[in-house]
């Protein structure tokens, strides 16, 4: 089945040409012109990807993102006239995945969508039996527990809800455990991104992780910064 | 007068005005004092002179009248003061104290008035120092008495006066010099500060402002100055935010555009000419979209450095960075750094990043390809060096390469925008570097970017 693609976007000559170039890649494209109508489509189970600019009439994109990031789980990428710091942090604190700023050529949108597109299980493909996909993080009160094969996280008999990135991140810092990978590493890793990328996204994805995984956010243990360096993930 | 101002500048103008002011006030006392204290002491000196001839003549009448006695015995009995010397006229006959005076011509100027009866006081400078002669007539013994006095402690006098005051003049004379300086700094003072900020201003920090001041000669230098700066601000913002918002609403057009082009060029179904148009088409419109997002770079980058986040990085990792971020062989980078010593520096990466590209693109496109990068350590800074094989830029564009749409040699299809080096002038002096152009030795130009070390512990 296509890979169904809600572009939000209020300028109609930007959607309409998105629509007919990623249609021409084979996505099934649901165009929303504004809020409103993205609302409505993302309460309609299906939908996989999401475009969405942030400056629209009536309800803004940081405004949909927020509400449309409890109905699923699916990637979101930012398309964006503002680069402000100020307005890309909002965007990824709200929930966005990645973002892309205008002017842009659409290979760039293309190369994003595909690298979110990509299962958080397709991390752990290969030879791997089941056991060895189920992972304690953190053996203190109330175990956390990672098992990638099943795409699932639990503290204690708690299911703990993580966005497809956040899954796919979590994933590649586990593939690491006990050693620290750089801004750059988990950008390429996970993002797709060279060394243009914006490291801030990384940055926003660990901050939105150890909201979800570490007992007490502000002096993460398991997720923890390594100055000047990186990231590392600490099994306890 | 004007033109040596010109030459000498205003500082040393008011120095040698009020030197010239304090010589010629102290000159003037310094002469009045000398020539009203030479009177009074010479009058005092005649008064002397005669008294004592006074007293000398009626001792030399009265021994002449007694016993006829003869003039040089009488002259013998006298015994005058040091310095003093005696003449007697008489029957048409010198006699003298001394022998080393000739009596005629030291008396000269005083014989006419004794002649007609009278006392006569004069001076005569037959001797050395001048002497005061006094002529006083004996009529009864018929001769005329005549006294030559040395003024020896007078003239040691005037001439220890003379130099007292020389040395007055001159040293209020410096000391006018000195107010002058003073004077002159304290006035000038405001416009170094003047200086400074307009220095500043041109530099680009449009904050400075000059302090308010209570003077009220200097409140208007600075209320105008400062208004000036206010005006210079307003209208360089409203430059850049005409600029900012042109760029911003081109944005979503040419977006749709290089949308829509790539559809039309994944097209299989087009003829050979309308494919030729479209690739004309798709190729200039990259170079649009080049020059777009570089303008609104240059924005980001005037409007403030709120968006920078500078993190400190190895020079050696971030020149290794930029060149794999470009697709170059990261083997063109030559370090001679001390490798145990790696040095550090501040930056916000992808900006910096983006600088050194755009130097490596620009040495591809107009140099005839990257040659190497060199890293030198300068002091508290690093040199990294961008060398390219081309034919070098002429001495006489160096500096213009770094302006906004500044060229050097003709338009290709699809080259830059013409603000790749401006972006990387900017970006480097944002960071407290300098980026400059020069020649390699081997041929071919060497771009230079300066930026400055971090010293820290964990470095």
């Amino acid at each position: 089945m296509a890979t169904r693609l809600l572009v939000l976007e209020d300028d109609d000559g930007l959607r309409t040409s998105l629509r007919l170039v990623l249609e021409n890649e084979g996505y099934d494209v649901v165009e929303a012109a504004d809020a409103e109508v993205a609302l409505e489509a993302v309460d309609q189970p299906g939908v996989d990807l999401m475009l969405v600019d942030l400056m629209l009439n009536g309800m803004d994109g940081f405004s949909f993102i927020r509400r449309a990031r409890p109905q699923t789980d699916a990637p979101i990428v930012v398309v964006s006239a503002r680069d402000g710091v100020q307005d890309i942090v909002a965007a990824l604190e709200a929930g966005a995945d990645d973002y892309v700023t205008k002017p842009f050529v659409v290979e760039e949108v293309q190369a994003r969508l595909r690298a979110l597109l990509r299962r958080p299980a397709m991390v752990s493909e290969g030879t791997r039996s089941r056991e060895d996909d189920v992972f304690v993080l953190d053996s203190g009160n109330g175990p956390l527990v990672f098992d990638r094969g099943a795409a699932i996280l639990t503290r204690g008999s708690r299911e703990l809800h993580l966005t497809n990135t956040e899954f796919r991140l979590l994933g590649v810092l586990v593939d690491h455990a006990g050693r620290v990978l750089s801004r750059s590493a988990l950008l390429e890793h996970v993002w797709d991104r060279g060394f243009f990328g914006d490291e801030r996204i990384v940055d926003v994805h660990v901050r939105r992780l150890r909201r979800k995984i570490e007992m007490d956010p502000g002096t993460p243990s398991v997720l923890v910064t390594v100055r000047g360096l990186g990231y590392r993930l600490d099994v306890r | 007068m004007t033109r040596w101002r010109k030459v000498h500048g205003l500082r040393s103008s008011v120095t040698v005005a009020f030197a010239l002011g304090a010589l010629a006030l102290s000159a003037a006392l310094a002469l009045g004092t000398y020539f009203s204290a030479r009177h009074y002491l010479v009058e005092q000196r005649e008064r002397t002179a005669m008294r004592q001839a006074f007293t000398d003549a009626a001792f030399v009448r009265d021994n002449l009248l007694t016993s006829g006695a003869q003039v040089s015995d009488v002259l013998g009995s006298i015994s005058p003061p040091a310095g003093t010397v005696i003449f007697v006229h008489r029957d048409g006959r010198w006699y003298s104290s001394s022998l080393d005076l000739p009596g005629p011509e030291a008396t000269s100027g005083v014989q006419p008035v004794v002649a007609t009866g009278a006392a006569g006081v004069g001076w005569t400078s037959v001797t050395e120092p001048g002497a005061v002669v006094v002529g006083v007539p004996l009529p009864a013994v018929d001769a005329e008495y005549y006294e030559v006095a040395v003024a020896e402690e007078l003239d040691r006098t005037l001439s220890t006066l003379g130099i007292a005051l020389a040395i007055c003049a001159a040293v209020t004379t410096l000391g006018g010099a000195m107010v002058g300086r003073a004077a002159s700094r304290r006035v000038l003072a405001p416009l170094a500060d003047v200086t400074t900020a307009a220095v500043k201003v041109s530099a680009g920090d449009l904050d400075t402002r000059l302090d308010r001041t209570e003077d009220p000669d200097l409140a208007a230098l600075v209320g105008a100055f400062n208004n000036m700066v206010d005006a210079l601000h307003e209208r360089i913002q409203q430059d850049a935010r005409f600029a900012a918002d042109v760029s911003h609403e081109l944005r979503t057009p040419v977006t749709t555009l290089t949308t829509s082009l790539s559809l039309l060029q994944g097209s299989t179904d087009l003829s050979p000419e309308v494919a030729r148009a479209v690739e004309l088409m798709a190729v200039e419109l990259a170079r649009f979209r080049r020059a777009l997002e570089d303008l609104l770079q240059l924005g980001r980058l005037d409007a403030d450095v709120h968006d920078a986040q500078p993190a400190e990085i190895g020079v050696r990792d971030l020149v290794r960075q930029a060149l794999l971020a470009g697709g170059r062989a990261p083997a063109l980078l030559v370090a001679e750094c001390d490798p145990l010593r790696e040095a550090h520096v501040t930056v916000d990466r992808p900006q910096m990043l983006r600088a050194l590209t755009n130097l490596f693109d620009n040495a591809d496109t107009h140099g005839g390809g990257l040659v190497g990068v060199r890293l030198k350590p300068r002091g508290t800074f690093v040199d990294i060096h961008v060398e390219d094989g081309g034919p070098g830029v002429p001495a006489e564009d160096r500096e213009r390469i770094f302006e906004r749409f500044a060229r050097a040699g003709g338009r290709k299809l699809g080259t830059g925008s013409g603000l790749g080096l401006s972006i990387v002038a900017r970006t480097v002096h944002n960071h407290g570097g300098s980026v400059w152009c020069t020649t390699r030795p081997g041929g071919g130009a060497t771009f230079v970017l300066r930026l400055p070390l971090v010293h820290g512990d964990d470095a």
